[in-house]
Protein backbone atom coordinates (compact mmCIF):
# COMPACT_ATOMS: atom_id res chain seq x y z
CA UNK A 1 0.00 0.00 0.00
CA UNK A 2 1.65 3.16 -1.09
CA UNK A 3 1.45 6.49 0.57
CA UNK A 4 1.23 8.90 -2.35
CA UNK A 5 2.50 11.96 -0.56
CA UNK A 6 5.64 10.19 0.60
CA UNK A 7 6.32 8.52 -2.74
CA UNK A 8 6.36 11.93 -4.37
CA UNK A 9 9.13 13.33 -2.26
CA UNK A 10 11.55 15.05 -4.59
CA UNK A 11 14.54 12.91 -5.37
CA UNK A 12 17.83 14.26 -4.07
CA UNK A 13 19.17 14.89 -7.54
CA UNK A 14 19.21 13.79 -11.12
CA UNK A 15 15.64 14.37 -12.19
CA UNK A 16 16.60 16.50 -15.17
CA UNK A 17 16.18 14.76 -18.52
CA UNK A 18 19.20 13.47 -20.40
CA UNK A 19 19.79 13.72 -24.12
CA UNK A 20 17.79 10.54 -24.66
CA UNK A 21 15.34 10.43 -21.76
CA UNK A 22 12.34 12.73 -21.74
CA UNK A 23 10.77 11.67 -18.45
CA UNK A 24 8.27 9.17 -17.13
CA UNK A 25 4.91 8.61 -18.76
CA UNK A 26 1.75 6.93 -17.51
CA UNK A 27 1.04 3.77 -19.48
CA UNK A 28 -2.69 4.35 -19.12
CA UNK A 29 -3.44 8.08 -19.36
CA UNK A 30 -0.19 9.35 -20.87
CA UNK A 31 0.50 11.99 -18.21
CA UNK A 32 4.14 13.05 -18.01
CA UNK A 33 6.37 13.13 -14.94
CA UNK A 34 9.97 13.99 -14.06
CA UNK A 35 12.62 11.26 -14.03
CA UNK A 36 12.16 10.75 -10.30
CA UNK A 37 11.82 7.77 -7.98
CA UNK A 38 8.09 7.34 -8.64
CA UNK A 39 6.23 4.46 -10.22
CA UNK A 40 2.50 5.24 -10.25
CA UNK A 41 0.50 7.95 -11.97
CA UNK A 42 -0.94 10.28 -9.33
CA UNK A 43 -4.06 10.79 -11.37
CA UNK A 44 -5.16 7.33 -12.57
CA UNK A 45 -2.82 5.02 -10.61
CA UNK A 46 -1.50 3.56 -13.88
CA UNK A 47 2.12 2.36 -13.97
CA UNK A 48 4.79 4.79 -15.14
CA UNK A 49 7.23 3.96 -17.92
CA UNK A 50 10.36 5.66 -19.17
CA UNK A 51 9.70 8.00 -22.09
CA UNK A 52 12.62 8.10 -24.54
CA UNK A 53 13.49 10.65 -27.18
CA UNK A 54 13.60 8.17 -30.04
CA UNK A 55 14.43 10.82 -32.62
CA UNK A 56 17.58 11.74 -30.72
CA UNK A 57 18.45 8.07 -30.27
CA UNK A 58 17.92 7.36 -33.96
CA UNK A 59 20.57 9.96 -34.82
CA UNK A 60 23.31 8.19 -32.88
CA UNK A 61 22.37 4.53 -32.52
CA UNK A 62 23.64 2.25 -35.27
CA UNK A 63 24.70 -1.38 -35.44
CA UNK A 64 28.28 -0.18 -35.66
CA UNK A 65 27.94 2.01 -32.55
CA UNK A 66 26.47 -0.92 -30.64
CA UNK A 67 29.25 -3.28 -31.71
CA UNK A 68 31.89 -0.79 -30.59
CA UNK A 69 30.32 -0.73 -27.12
CA UNK A 70 31.26 -2.87 -24.13
CA UNK A 71 30.60 -6.61 -24.09
CA UNK A 72 27.68 -6.17 -21.70
CA UNK A 73 24.12 -4.84 -21.72
CA UNK A 74 25.61 -1.33 -21.59
CA UNK A 75 26.31 -1.52 -25.31
CA UNK A 76 22.59 -0.59 -25.54
CA UNK A 77 22.84 2.25 -23.03
CA UNK A 78 21.02 4.69 -25.34
CA UNK A 79 17.91 2.59 -24.78
CA UNK A 80 18.40 2.14 -21.04
CA UNK A 81 17.25 4.70 -18.45
CA UNK A 82 20.52 5.98 -17.02
CA UNK A 83 21.72 9.53 -17.46
CA UNK A 84 25.44 9.15 -16.73
CA UNK A 85 28.00 6.51 -17.64
CA UNK A 86 27.20 3.33 -15.66
CA UNK A 87 29.57 2.49 -12.82
CA UNK A 88 27.99 -0.63 -11.32
CA UNK A 89 27.01 -3.96 -12.88
CA UNK A 90 29.37 -3.40 -15.77
CA UNK A 91 29.47 -7.08 -16.74
CA UNK A 92 25.78 -7.95 -16.77
CA UNK A 93 24.31 -9.21 -20.00
CA UNK A 94 25.78 -10.41 -23.31
CA UNK A 95 25.14 -13.97 -22.21
CA UNK A 96 25.45 -16.75 -24.81
CA UNK A 97 22.75 -17.44 -27.38
CA UNK A 98 23.16 -21.17 -27.94
CA UNK A 99 22.04 -22.97 -31.06
CA UNK A 100 20.22 -25.82 -29.34
CA UNK A 101 20.35 -28.55 -31.97
CA UNK A 102 20.10 -31.51 -29.61
CA UNK A 103 17.21 -30.05 -27.64
CA UNK A 104 15.63 -28.98 -30.91
CA UNK A 105 15.88 -32.53 -32.24
CA UNK A 106 14.18 -33.87 -29.11
CA UNK A 107 11.34 -31.38 -29.57
CA UNK A 108 11.10 -31.51 -33.36
CA UNK A 109 12.42 -27.96 -33.84
CA UNK A 110 15.11 -27.28 -36.43
CA UNK A 111 16.00 -23.68 -35.58
CA UNK A 112 15.93 -23.48 -31.82
CA UNK A 113 18.12 -21.18 -29.71
CA UNK A 114 18.54 -20.85 -25.96
CA UNK A 115 19.26 -17.45 -24.44
CA UNK A 116 21.39 -18.60 -21.55
CA UNK A 117 21.14 -16.24 -18.57
CA UNK A 118 22.24 -19.01 -16.20
CA UNK A 119 25.70 -17.48 -16.60
CA UNK A 120 24.79 -13.84 -16.08
CA UNK A 121 27.13 -11.75 -13.94
CA UNK A 122 27.41 -11.49 -10.99
CA UNK A 123 24.65 -13.74 -9.58
CA UNK A 124 23.71 -16.13 -12.39
CA UNK A 125 20.22 -14.95 -13.25
CA UNK A 126 18.52 -12.43 -15.53
CA UNK A 127 17.88 -10.27 -12.46
CA UNK A 128 21.46 -9.03 -12.88
CA UNK A 129 20.21 -7.07 -15.89
CA UNK A 130 17.37 -5.26 -14.18
CA UNK A 131 19.27 -4.70 -10.96
CA UNK A 132 22.31 -3.30 -12.79
CA UNK A 133 20.06 -0.68 -14.34
CA UNK A 134 18.15 -0.04 -11.09
CA UNK A 135 21.26 0.45 -8.96
CA UNK A 136 22.89 2.83 -11.41
CA UNK A 137 19.71 4.87 -11.60
CA UNK A 138 19.29 4.78 -7.82
CA UNK A 139 22.80 6.21 -7.41
CA UNK A 140 22.06 8.91 -9.95
CA UNK A 141 19.00 9.83 -7.93
CA UNK A 142 21.15 10.15 -4.82
CA UNK A 143 19.99 7.10 -2.88
CA UNK A 144 22.35 5.56 -0.33
CA UNK A 145 20.17 2.55 0.50
CA UNK A 146 18.60 -0.06 -1.78
CA UNK A 147 15.97 -2.61 -0.82
CA UNK A 148 13.85 -5.43 -2.14
CA UNK A 149 11.46 -8.12 -0.99
CA UNK A 150 12.66 -11.43 -2.34
CA UNK A 151 13.20 -15.07 -1.52
CA UNK A 152 15.77 -15.76 -4.22
CA UNK A 153 17.30 -14.34 -7.39
CA UNK A 154 16.29 -10.73 -6.87
CA UNK A 155 17.70 -10.66 -3.33
CA UNK A 156 20.95 -12.21 -4.58
CA UNK A 157 21.40 -9.66 -7.28
CA UNK A 158 20.43 -6.61 -5.21
CA UNK A 159 22.73 -7.72 -2.37
CA UNK A 160 25.69 -8.30 -4.69
CA UNK A 161 25.28 -5.05 -6.61
CA UNK A 162 24.77 -3.06 -3.41
CA UNK A 163 27.95 -4.56 -1.98
CA UNK A 164 29.98 -3.61 -5.03
CA UNK A 165 28.48 -0.11 -4.98
CA UNK A 166 29.12 0.30 -1.25
CA UNK A 167 25.43 0.98 -0.62
CA UNK A 168 23.32 -0.06 2.34
CA UNK A 169 21.01 -2.93 1.50
CA UNK A 170 17.82 -4.26 3.07
CA UNK A 171 16.27 -7.54 2.00
CA UNK A 172 12.83 -8.51 3.32
CA UNK A 173 11.81 -12.15 3.60
CA UNK A 174 9.04 -14.13 5.33
CA UNK A 175 10.30 -15.33 8.73
CA UNK A 176 9.66 -19.01 7.96
CA UNK A 177 11.77 -19.11 4.79
CA UNK A 178 14.23 -22.04 4.81
CA UNK A 179 17.66 -20.88 5.98
CA UNK A 180 19.36 -22.27 2.88
CA UNK A 181 17.39 -19.93 0.66
CA UNK A 182 18.97 -16.88 2.14
CA UNK A 183 22.53 -18.14 2.75
CA UNK A 184 23.68 -16.99 -0.66
CA UNK A 185 22.69 -13.45 0.27
CA UNK A 186 24.31 -13.22 3.68
CA UNK A 187 27.80 -13.37 2.18
CA UNK A 188 27.19 -9.89 0.73
CA UNK A 189 26.29 -8.56 4.21
CA UNK A 190 22.90 -6.99 3.52
CA UNK A 191 20.49 -6.47 6.41
CA UNK A 192 18.07 -9.35 6.03
CA UNK A 193 14.76 -8.62 7.73
CA UNK A 194 12.63 -11.68 8.49
CA UNK A 195 9.03 -10.52 8.80
CA UNK A 196 6.73 -12.49 11.10
CA UNK A 197 3.78 -13.13 8.86
CA UNK A 198 2.85 -14.74 5.57
CA UNK A 199 3.71 -13.65 2.04
CA UNK A 200 0.79 -11.19 1.96
CA UNK A 201 2.02 -9.58 5.17
CA UNK A 202 5.55 -9.17 3.79
CA UNK A 203 4.11 -7.74 0.62
CA UNK A 204 2.00 -5.22 2.43
CA UNK A 205 4.75 -4.16 4.82
CA UNK A 206 7.18 -3.61 1.95
CA UNK A 207 4.72 -1.37 0.18
CA UNK A 208 4.33 0.70 3.34
CA UNK A 209 8.09 0.84 3.95
CA UNK A 210 8.62 1.78 0.32
CA UNK A 211 6.30 4.73 0.83
CA UNK A 212 7.83 5.87 4.10
CA UNK A 213 11.60 5.40 3.86
CA UNK A 214 13.86 7.32 1.48
CA UNK A 215 15.26 4.15 -0.06
CA UNK A 216 15.50 2.84 -3.56
CA UNK A 217 13.12 -0.11 -3.47
CA UNK A 218 14.11 -1.65 -6.77
CA UNK A 219 10.76 -3.10 -7.73
CA UNK A 220 8.62 -0.37 -6.17
CA UNK A 221 9.72 3.25 -6.58
CA UNK A 222 12.59 2.37 -8.96
CA UNK A 223 10.48 -0.07 -10.97
CA UNK A 224 10.12 2.06 -14.12
CA UNK A 225 13.94 2.02 -14.51
CA UNK A 226 14.50 -1.49 -13.16
CA UNK A 227 12.06 -3.08 -15.59
CA UNK A 228 13.75 -1.52 -18.61
CA UNK A 229 16.84 -3.67 -18.03
CA UNK A 230 14.88 -6.65 -19.34
CA UNK A 231 14.82 -5.14 -22.83
CA UNK A 232 18.48 -6.04 -23.15
CA UNK A 233 17.41 -9.69 -23.51
CA UNK A 234 15.69 -8.76 -26.77
CA UNK A 235 18.48 -6.47 -27.98
CA UNK A 236 21.09 -9.18 -27.45
CA UNK A 237 18.90 -11.83 -29.07
CA UNK A 238 18.46 -9.72 -32.20
CA UNK A 239 22.16 -8.87 -32.42
CA UNK A 240 23.31 -12.45 -31.74
CA UNK A 241 20.94 -13.78 -34.41
CA UNK A 242 22.69 -11.55 -36.94
CA UNK A 243 20.45 -8.48 -36.51
CA UNK A 244 17.09 -10.11 -36.88
CA UNK A 245 13.97 -10.75 -34.85
CA UNK A 246 13.01 -14.42 -34.33
CA UNK A 247 9.68 -15.94 -35.38
CA UNK A 248 8.82 -17.19 -31.89
CA UNK A 249 10.00 -16.54 -28.37
CA UNK A 250 9.11 -18.43 -25.20
CA UNK A 251 9.40 -16.37 -22.03
CA UNK A 252 8.70 -17.37 -18.42
CA UNK A 253 6.08 -15.23 -16.68
CA UNK A 254 6.49 -14.17 -13.06
CA UNK A 255 5.45 -10.51 -12.77
CA UNK A 256 5.03 -10.46 -16.55
CA UNK A 257 7.52 -7.63 -16.91
CA UNK A 258 10.19 -9.67 -18.73
CA UNK A 259 7.75 -10.77 -21.42
CA UNK A 260 6.44 -7.27 -22.07
CA UNK A 261 9.94 -5.79 -22.13
CA UNK A 262 11.26 -8.39 -24.57
CA UNK A 263 8.42 -7.40 -26.87
CA UNK A 264 9.22 -3.72 -26.32
CA UNK A 265 12.92 -4.31 -27.02
CA UNK A 266 12.20 -5.89 -30.39
CA UNK A 267 9.75 -3.09 -31.23
CA UNK A 268 12.32 -0.42 -30.35
CA UNK A 269 15.03 -2.05 -32.44
CA UNK A 270 12.77 -2.32 -35.46
CA UNK A 271 11.28 1.17 -35.16
CA UNK A 272 14.82 2.61 -34.93
CA UNK A 273 15.85 0.70 -38.04
CA UNK A 274 18.43 -1.44 -36.23
CA UNK A 275 16.65 -4.56 -37.49
CA UNK A 276 13.90 -5.17 -40.01
CA UNK A 277 10.41 -5.25 -38.57
CA UNK A 278 8.96 -8.71 -38.11
CA UNK A 279 5.18 -8.47 -37.68
CA UNK A 280 5.03 -12.28 -37.50
CA UNK A 281 6.89 -12.48 -34.18
CA UNK A 282 4.88 -14.54 -31.70
CA UNK A 283 5.50 -13.97 -28.00
CA UNK A 284 4.61 -17.03 -25.90
CA UNK A 285 4.41 -17.13 -22.12
CA UNK A 286 5.34 -19.97 -19.77
CA UNK A 287 4.01 -20.42 -16.25
CA UNK A 288 4.10 -23.10 -13.59
CA UNK A 289 0.70 -24.78 -13.17
CA UNK A 290 0.92 -24.13 -9.44
CA UNK A 291 1.02 -20.39 -10.05
CA UNK A 292 -0.61 -19.67 -13.37
CA UNK A 293 -2.98 -16.70 -13.19
CA UNK A 294 -1.97 -15.48 -16.66
CA UNK A 295 -2.29 -18.95 -18.20
CA UNK A 296 -5.73 -19.40 -16.65
CA UNK A 297 -6.94 -16.06 -17.99
CA UNK A 298 -5.49 -16.85 -21.42
CA UNK A 299 -7.22 -20.22 -21.54
CA UNK A 300 -10.52 -18.68 -20.47
CA UNK A 301 -10.20 -15.94 -23.08
CA UNK A 302 -10.31 -13.24 -20.41
CA UNK A 303 -8.32 -10.03 -20.26
CA UNK A 304 -8.53 -10.00 -16.47
CA UNK A 305 -6.83 -12.52 -14.27
CA UNK A 306 -7.65 -13.74 -10.80
CA UNK A 307 -4.84 -13.67 -8.19
CA UNK A 308 -3.76 -17.10 -6.92
CA UNK A 309 -1.91 -18.57 -3.95
CA UNK A 310 1.32 -19.98 -5.41
CA UNK A 311 2.12 -23.65 -4.89
CA UNK A 312 4.94 -24.71 -7.16
CA UNK A 313 8.59 -25.71 -7.08
CA UNK A 314 9.28 -22.84 -9.49
CA UNK A 315 9.68 -20.32 -6.68
CA UNK A 316 11.20 -17.65 -8.88
CA UNK A 317 7.95 -17.56 -10.89
CA UNK A 318 5.65 -17.75 -7.85
CA UNK A 319 3.92 -14.40 -8.14
CA UNK A 320 0.25 -14.76 -7.41
CA UNK A 321 -0.84 -11.27 -8.46
CA UNK A 322 1.57 -10.24 -11.21
CA UNK A 323 1.97 -6.49 -11.68
CA UNK A 324 2.28 -6.84 -15.44
CA UNK A 325 -0.08 -9.78 -15.84
CA UNK A 326 -2.59 -7.72 -17.80
CA UNK A 327 0.08 -6.27 -20.08
CA UNK A 328 1.68 -9.65 -20.72
CA UNK A 329 -1.72 -11.04 -21.76
CA UNK A 330 -2.04 -8.05 -24.07
CA UNK A 331 1.36 -8.70 -25.72
CA UNK A 332 0.64 -12.41 -26.13
CA UNK A 333 -2.73 -11.56 -27.66
CA UNK A 334 -1.53 -8.96 -30.14
CA UNK A 335 1.44 -11.08 -31.24
CA UNK A 336 -0.84 -14.13 -31.67
CA UNK A 337 1.27 -16.11 -29.22
CA UNK A 338 0.08 -18.48 -26.54
CA UNK A 339 0.52 -19.11 -22.83
CA UNK A 340 1.31 -22.60 -21.55
CA UNK A 341 1.74 -24.05 -18.08
CA UNK A 342 3.83 -26.90 -16.67
CA UNK A 343 3.26 -29.12 -13.65
CA UNK A 344 6.02 -29.72 -11.11
CA UNK A 345 7.06 -33.09 -12.60
CA UNK A 346 7.05 -31.53 -16.08
CA UNK A 347 9.25 -28.72 -14.77
CA UNK A 348 11.85 -31.20 -13.52
CA UNK A 349 11.65 -33.12 -16.81
CA UNK A 350 12.31 -29.83 -18.59
CA UNK A 351 15.36 -29.13 -16.42
CA UNK A 352 16.73 -32.61 -17.06
CA UNK A 353 16.04 -32.46 -20.80
CA UNK A 354 17.85 -29.13 -21.12
CA UNK A 355 20.81 -30.39 -19.12
CA UNK A 356 21.19 -33.71 -20.93
CA UNK A 357 20.80 -32.25 -24.41
CA UNK A 358 22.56 -28.91 -24.15
CA UNK A 359 24.68 -29.11 -21.02
CA UNK A 360 22.81 -26.20 -19.46
CA UNK A 361 21.76 -26.56 -15.83
CA UNK A 362 18.81 -24.23 -15.36
CA UNK A 363 16.81 -23.46 -12.25
CA UNK A 364 13.16 -24.47 -12.07
CA UNK A 365 12.05 -21.46 -14.12
CA UNK A 366 14.16 -22.84 -16.98
CA UNK A 367 12.36 -26.14 -16.55
CA UNK A 368 9.07 -24.27 -16.94
CA UNK A 369 10.27 -22.65 -20.15
CA UNK A 370 11.49 -25.92 -21.67
CA UNK A 371 8.36 -27.84 -20.61
CA UNK A 372 6.11 -25.17 -22.13
CA UNK A 373 8.27 -24.99 -25.26
CA UNK A 374 7.80 -28.74 -25.61
CA UNK A 375 4.01 -28.38 -25.33
CA UNK A 376 3.90 -25.55 -27.85
CA UNK A 377 5.97 -27.58 -30.31
CA UNK A 378 3.91 -30.70 -29.77
CA UNK A 379 0.62 -28.98 -30.52
CA UNK A 380 2.03 -27.21 -33.57
CA UNK A 381 1.87 -23.70 -32.17
CA UNK A 382 5.62 -23.57 -32.87
CA UNK A 383 6.46 -25.15 -36.21
CA UNK A 384 9.68 -27.07 -36.95
CA UNK A 385 11.12 -24.34 -39.19
CA UNK A 386 10.27 -21.40 -36.95
CA UNK A 387 13.29 -19.48 -35.73
CA UNK A 388 12.62 -19.87 -32.01
CA UNK A 389 14.34 -18.49 -28.91
CA UNK A 390 13.63 -19.82 -25.41
CA UNK A 391 14.69 -17.69 -22.46
CA UNK A 392 16.49 -19.51 -19.64
CA UNK A 393 16.63 -17.05 -16.78
CA UNK A 394 18.48 -18.61 -13.84
CA UNK A 395 21.10 -21.15 -12.81
CA UNK A 396 20.20 -24.63 -11.57
CA UNK A 397 22.62 -24.42 -8.65
CA UNK A 398 20.05 -22.10 -7.05
CA UNK A 399 17.26 -24.68 -6.93
CA UNK A 400 19.03 -27.99 -6.30
CA UNK A 401 16.35 -29.05 -3.82
CA UNK A 402 13.81 -29.33 -6.64
CA UNK A 403 15.72 -32.31 -8.02
CA UNK A 404 15.66 -34.37 -4.84
CA UNK A 405 14.40 -37.85 -5.65
CA UNK A 406 14.23 -37.24 -9.39
CA UNK A 407 17.77 -38.16 -10.42
CA UNK A 408 19.46 -41.59 -10.45
CA UNK A 409 21.85 -42.55 -7.66
CA UNK A 410 25.59 -42.80 -8.47
CA UNK A 411 26.75 -46.23 -9.66
CA UNK A 412 28.68 -47.88 -6.79
CA UNK A 413 31.72 -50.06 -7.50
CA UNK A 414 34.58 -51.67 -5.61
CA UNK A 415 37.95 -49.97 -6.02
CA UNK A 416 39.04 -52.48 -8.69
CA UNK A 417 39.28 -52.38 -12.45
CA UNK A 418 37.25 -55.58 -12.65
CA UNK A 419 34.39 -53.98 -10.81
CA UNK A 420 34.50 -50.96 -13.11
CA UNK A 421 34.56 -53.20 -16.20
CA UNK A 422 31.35 -54.87 -15.05
CA UNK A 423 29.66 -51.48 -15.09
CA UNK A 424 31.01 -50.38 -18.46
CA UNK A 425 30.40 -53.68 -20.15
CA UNK A 426 27.93 -55.74 -18.14
CA UNK A 427 27.85 -58.57 -20.71
CA UNK B 1 -5.03 10.65 8.70
CA UNK B 2 -3.41 8.15 6.38
CA UNK B 3 -4.01 7.52 2.71
CA UNK B 4 -3.11 4.10 1.33
CA UNK B 5 -3.54 2.69 -2.17
CA UNK B 6 -4.83 -0.77 -2.97
CA UNK B 7 -5.61 -3.14 -5.81
CA UNK B 8 -8.73 -5.17 -5.03
CA UNK B 9 -9.97 -8.14 -7.01
CA UNK B 10 -13.62 -9.15 -6.70
CA UNK B 11 -14.67 -12.77 -7.39
CA UNK B 12 -17.77 -13.46 -9.46
CA UNK B 13 -20.03 -13.96 -6.44
CA UNK B 14 -19.16 -10.49 -5.10
CA UNK B 15 -19.24 -8.46 -8.30
CA UNK B 16 -22.85 -7.31 -7.91
CA UNK B 17 -22.61 -6.36 -4.24
CA UNK B 18 -22.16 -2.70 -3.18
CA UNK B 19 -19.16 -3.54 -1.05
CA UNK B 20 -17.38 -0.22 -1.34
CA UNK B 21 -20.54 1.57 -0.19
CA UNK B 22 -20.73 -0.94 2.65
CA UNK B 23 -17.22 -0.20 3.92
CA UNK B 24 -17.81 3.53 3.83
CA UNK B 25 -20.85 2.97 6.09
CA UNK B 26 -19.27 0.41 8.36
CA UNK B 27 -15.85 2.00 8.86
CA UNK B 28 -14.54 5.55 9.10
CA UNK B 29 -12.72 5.40 5.79
CA UNK B 30 -13.16 7.29 2.55
CA UNK B 31 -12.71 5.18 -0.61
CA UNK B 32 -11.56 7.09 -3.68
CA UNK B 33 -11.66 4.96 -6.85
CA UNK B 34 -9.13 5.81 -9.58
CA UNK B 35 -9.31 2.84 -11.95
CA UNK B 36 -11.60 -0.13 -12.28
CA UNK B 37 -12.65 -2.86 -14.68
CA UNK B 38 -15.73 -4.89 -13.88
CA UNK B 39 -17.33 -7.65 -15.89
CA UNK B 40 -19.99 -10.28 -15.16
CA UNK B 41 -17.45 -12.79 -13.96
CA UNK B 42 -14.94 -10.69 -12.00
CA UNK B 43 -13.62 -7.23 -11.47
CA UNK B 44 -10.82 -5.16 -10.04
CA UNK B 45 -10.66 -1.75 -8.50
CA UNK B 46 -7.68 0.47 -7.74
CA UNK B 47 -8.46 2.94 -5.01
CA UNK B 48 -7.20 5.02 -2.17
CA UNK B 49 -8.51 4.59 1.35
CA UNK B 50 -8.27 7.57 3.65
CA UNK B 51 -8.68 7.26 7.39
CA UNK B 52 -6.83 6.39 10.58
CA UNK B 53 -4.44 3.49 10.02
CA UNK B 54 -6.15 1.04 12.44
CA UNK B 55 -9.48 1.78 10.74
CA UNK B 56 -7.98 1.11 7.31
CA UNK B 57 -6.56 -2.15 8.62
CA UNK B 58 -9.94 -3.20 10.00
CA UNK B 59 -11.46 -2.39 6.63
CA UNK B 60 -8.92 -4.58 4.84
CA UNK B 61 -9.52 -7.46 7.25
CA UNK B 62 -13.26 -7.15 6.65
CA UNK B 63 -12.83 -7.14 2.87
CA UNK B 64 -10.59 -10.21 2.97
CA UNK B 65 -13.15 -12.04 5.08
CA UNK B 66 -15.75 -11.19 2.43
CA UNK B 67 -13.59 -12.92 -0.19
CA UNK B 68 -12.11 -9.82 -1.76
CA UNK B 69 -8.44 -10.19 -2.71
CA UNK B 70 -6.66 -7.11 -1.40
CA UNK B 71 -3.09 -6.30 -2.41
CA UNK B 72 -1.01 -3.16 -2.37
CA UNK B 73 -1.40 -1.13 -5.54
CA UNK B 74 1.88 -2.67 -6.73
CA UNK B 75 0.31 -6.16 -6.39
CA UNK B 76 2.91 -8.85 -5.66
CA UNK B 77 6.18 -7.21 -4.59
CA UNK B 78 7.81 -10.25 -3.01
CA UNK B 79 9.74 -11.88 -5.85
CA UNK B 80 11.72 -15.08 -6.13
Amino acid sequence: MSNPSASHRPSPEGTSPSAFLKGLKCRECGRLYDLAAIHVCDFCFGPLEVDYDYEAIRRVLTRDAIQKGPNSLWRYKHLLPVVNEPTIGLHAGMTPLLKADRLGKALGLKRLYIKNDTVNHPTLSFKDRVVAVAINRARELGFKTVACASTGNLANSVSAHAASAGMNCFVFIPHDLEAGKILGNLIYKPTVVAVKGNYDDVNRLCSEIGAEYPWAFVNINIRPYYAEGSKSMAFETAEQLGWRIPDQVVVPIASGSLLTKIWKGFQEFSSLGIVDAHPGLKVNGAQASGCSPVYQAFMAGRTQFVPVKPKTIAKSLAIGNPADGYYSLDVVGKSHGQVEAATDPEIVEGMVLLAETEGVFAETAGGVTVACLRKLAKKGAIRPDDLTVAYITGNGLKTMEALTGYLPEPVGIDPTLASFRKIVNPS
Amino acid sequence: MTRLRFHMTFPEERVKEPILYEISQKFRVVPNIRRADVSDSSGWVELELEGELPEIERTIDYLRKRGIHVDPLEKTILEG
